[in-house]
This record gives structure tokens, C-alpha cells and sequence, in this order.
């Protein structure tokens, strides 16, 4: 590995360094779970990483509870997030975050670097984009400026980041109060741990008193270019009685969460295979 | 323009350490290479293998995957921290005991985890010893004896 590092402490000098280096080849580094192996596997050439792991920002580095929602900065670790109390009431994310990696690896990458990696298969990214979060960015010019994470992603490790911003972090908007939560993550991997996911499905589903959906949050993971929020099997939901949906329903859900898989076939998994494992497990939540 | 040097100041088993490390050194090189410290072990090299595990602030961390700079202000514990002289802890007695070391490359990983687990889960069954043992491999011995020993020193804390 050959770079030079730049180690911001406040976030005017971290903007500072974003300014200085516009013209160069740089790079953030948070957990360095995934840039290490990266940088050790193939150089490039005058990299300058810019390291967030000294900076003292609690807006990166704190989960807080606002008027808007849920706030949880880029640099918290996975193993905040397993721990904080405000988020166990979203199971989607706990157990997408317990899916994740190893103990080891939850201690150090942080939620900022899943996001901004943007891999198809990001477990805690899949969950984050199932509960309508929203990413809120730094601009060198110290503004914010927020994107829906449903269009964060613009292709395989690919966002909307531009060269002089960087992810600050990520709200989770309040919900609406629910009397019955259906969430969670279902993970398909040939084997349970450290493992890449071959689909992915998240789900967070609200009803209230009698049983009648309120609000409706599904995305699928590794069966497309980016993570995707599954916008017309929510809608299809939306409205229904959860106690009374028919066969009918459950197969109409699947079929409509099926529309925004275009899986590969890989040396993991065959898009054939990908296909099936996602109707039958989007089949299954409900 | 050559990498200049960054001075970090981290406790180490309990002794405060200084040193001036280049931005690029890998914290399990510091440890192996600078301070002597050769337990924690260079296997992978890119975080599935669990060999180079060491305890950081608290929590196990892959030092393979953690630049020196990064661990600067942080409170570091190595494997060669958890026997008191010649006395082993009771997680490394159970390790001999149950005869869960077949060539050894990774049982310093293991013995962390296993110390991790005791502390996330007090006494775990043996689906969750194997779970939060999955940042750990072992290709000699096939992890039973090795849930065994991590499940005996469970119980008798």
C-alpha cells in the first residue's frame, strides 16, 4: 500500500481538505474494511486518503433521536447500531447489521462506508432503503444537501456523491405510530455468516388497530445493479387487511417485488436461481 | 515527496506506547514487526480469517484491517495480555483442557473471540458461540472442541 493521509480532527478542516484536493485523486477513509483490502490487492497511483476516523463531529460519529427522525452518523460503527436503543425498534436494521460480516468487522465499518461503498449486496444499506431513509450530505461549501436513499445509488459502487461532498449522515423519518410492526431481514447465502448475500430481502410493514397496512417499506439486495426499493409491491399493500391477505395477494406481492430484480448469473448464484429464491421468499414474509 | 510520519500515543496492555508510524503501516504490523508482539498473526490479510484479532477499546477488531494511525488514543489488549506470567486465563486453560489446538495459527484469534462472547452473551448456547465465532477460521480442528472450550470457560465464569 502507498498513499498519504490527511487526518482531519474538525469538520473545517475536513472541508479544507475536500477543497485542497479537488484536483488530486483522494479518498475517505472510515472503517478501511473494505479500502485495505482494496489498496493491498491494486495500487493507485498519488492516492490521498482523507481519514474520518479522527474526526470529532457528532453529527458523523453519534445516533440521535430528532424532531424529524432518527439520526445516525456516517461514522457510526455497526456495532453502535446493534446497541442503540432507539433503533431496536426497527428489526429490519438490527438484524441486517447482525447479518453482517463478523463480530470484528461490525466493530470498525461504520454505516456511512456501507452506503457509500454501494454494493448491491449492502445488507444494513438494503434495510436503511426499506425504512425511506434519507441521506444528508456535506457540502465542501458547508452546506447540507438530502437525497432519499432510493436514489443514492446510481449503479454497482456508484452514487450521487459528488468529488466535493461527502455523507454526513442518514435520517430515518419518524413513522407513523403503529399498533403492529412486521419487520425484518431475510438474507440467502450458502452459509449463515461472513457472507455476500445472493438476494436480499428487506421488509418493514405497519398496520394498525384492525390489522389494515398502513405503511409499507420493502427493498431487495443483489438481484439488480443497486439496492431497490420495491415501490409497487409497497403500494400493493398499502390499504389491505395483513390477517386477510389470500394466496392471491401473497403471489401479486412477490410478482411485484420480482419487477425490480434483473439479477446476474455469477460464479455465487445463477439469475434463474436469484429469481426463484426472491419470489419465494418475498412470498413468505407476508 | 516522501510519506511523512505520524506520531500516535495508544496504551498497549496496560503500558502507554509512542512512535512515529507512516501512514500506511497496518496496526498488526505495528504490533508483530515494531513492538514484538507476534500473537496476533498475518493470515489473510483482509478480514475473513479472524487470526490477527486483538481487542480494541473494548471490542474485538481485526488489526489487519486498522492503519497504526487510526488506533492512536485507543487502549489496545493482545493475547499475550490475557495470561497472568506462566498462568493461563481460564478460556486459554480450556482451550488445553478440551484439546482444541491443532497447529495453533489461529487460536489466539479464537481465545479473543471466545472472551468477546462471554462478555456480549454471559453464558451462550452453542448457536451463538458459533455465530459470533463465524470471524474466526480454524482448518485443523472442526470448531467443535473448540465451541466446547469456549462454552466450558462460559460456564464457569
Amino acid at each position: 500500500m502507498d498513499f498519504r493521509t490527511i487526518s482531519p480532527q474538525t469538520t473545517e478542516e475536513l472541508l479544507e481538505a475536500i477543497k485542497q484536493n479537488q484536483g488530486k485523486h483522494f479518498r475517505f477513509g472510515a472503517g478501511y474494511t473494505d479500502l485495505i483490502p482494496e489498496l493491498e490487492m491494486q495500487m493507485e497511483n498519488g492516492l490521498i486518503v482523507i481519514n474520518l476516523a479522527k474526526l470529532k463531529d457528532s453529527n458523523f460519529t453519534s445516533i440521535f433521536l430528532s424532531e424529524d427522525g432518527i439520526r445516525i452518523g456516517a461514522l457510526t460503527t455497526m456495532t453502535d447500531v446493534l446497541s442503540n436503543k432507539h433503533l431496536q425498534k426497527f428489526p429490519v436494521l438490527i438484524e441486517a447489521v447482525e447479518s453482517f460480516a463478523s463480530v470484528q468487522i461490525r466493530s470498525v465499518a461504520t454505516v456511512g462506508g456501507n452506503l457509500c461503498t454501494a454494493s448491491p449486496a449492502g445488507d444494513v444499506s438494503c434495510a436503511l432503503v426499506a425504512l425511506g431513509a434519507v441521506s444528508e450530505i456535506l457540502i465542501a461549501n458547508g452546506q447540507i444537501r438530502t437525497v432519499p436513499l432510493t436514489e443514492f445509488f446510481t449503479g454497482v459502487k456508484t452514487t450521487v456523491l459528488k468529488k466535493n461532498e461527502l455523507l454526513r449522515s442518514v435520517l430515518i423519518p419518524h413513522q407513523k405510530s403503529a399498533e403492529r410492526i412486521l419487520s425484518g431481514f431475510i438474507k440467502i447465502g450458502n452459509r449463515n455468516s461472513m457472507e455476500i448475500a445472493l438476494a436480499s430481502l428487506a421488509y418493514h410493514i405497519t398496520t394498525d388497530k384492525n390489522g389494515i397496512i398502513t405503511s409499507a417499506g420493502t427493498a431487495v439486495g443483489s438481484v439488480a445493479e443497486t439496492i431497490r426499493y420495491t415501490e409497487s409491491a409497497c403500494e400493493f399493500l398499502l390499504g389491505k387487511n395483513m390477517d386477510q391477505l389470500s394466496e392471491e395477494d401473497k403471489e401479486t406481492f412477490a410478482d411485484n417485488v420480482l419487477k425490480y430484480a434483473n439479477p446476474i448469473s455469477d460464479i455465487r448464484a445463477s439469475a434463474w436461481y436469484r429469481h426463484q429464491v426472491l419470489w419465494n421468499i418475498s412470498k413468505s414474509i407476508l | 515527496m516522501a510519506n511523512p510520519l505520524f506520531r500516535i500515543s495508544l496504551t498497549i496492555n496496560g503500558q502507554p506506547v509512542q512512535a512515529d508510524v507512516p501512514a500506511t503501516l497496518r496496526l498488526l504490523d505495528f504490533l508483530r514487526y515494531d513492538l514484538d508482539l507476534t500473537g496476533a498473526k498475518d493470515v489473510c490479510g483482509e478480514g475473513e480469517c479472524g487470526a490477527c484479532t486483538i481487542f480494541m477499546d473494548g471490542k474485538t477488531v481485526n488489526s489487519c484491517l486498522i492503519l497504526a494511525v487510526e488506533a492512536d488514543g485507543s487502549e489496545l489488549m493482545t493475547i499475550e495480555d490475557l495470561s497472568h506470567g506462566k498462568m493461563l486465563n481460564e478460556m486459554q486453560q480450556a482451550f488445553v483442557d478440551y484439546h482444541s489446538v491443532q497447529c495453533g495459527y489461529c487460536i489466539p484469534g479464537m481465545v479473543l473471540s471466545g472472551e468477546q462472547i462471554i462478555k456480549d452473551h454471559g453464558k451462550p448456547d452453542r448457536d451463538t458461540i458459533r455465530e459470533d465465532l463465524s470471524g474466526n477460521i480454524c482448518r485443523c480442528t472442526g470448531y467443535q472442541k473448540i465451541v466446547d472450550a469456549i462454552e466450558f470457560a462460559a460456564d464457569k465464569r
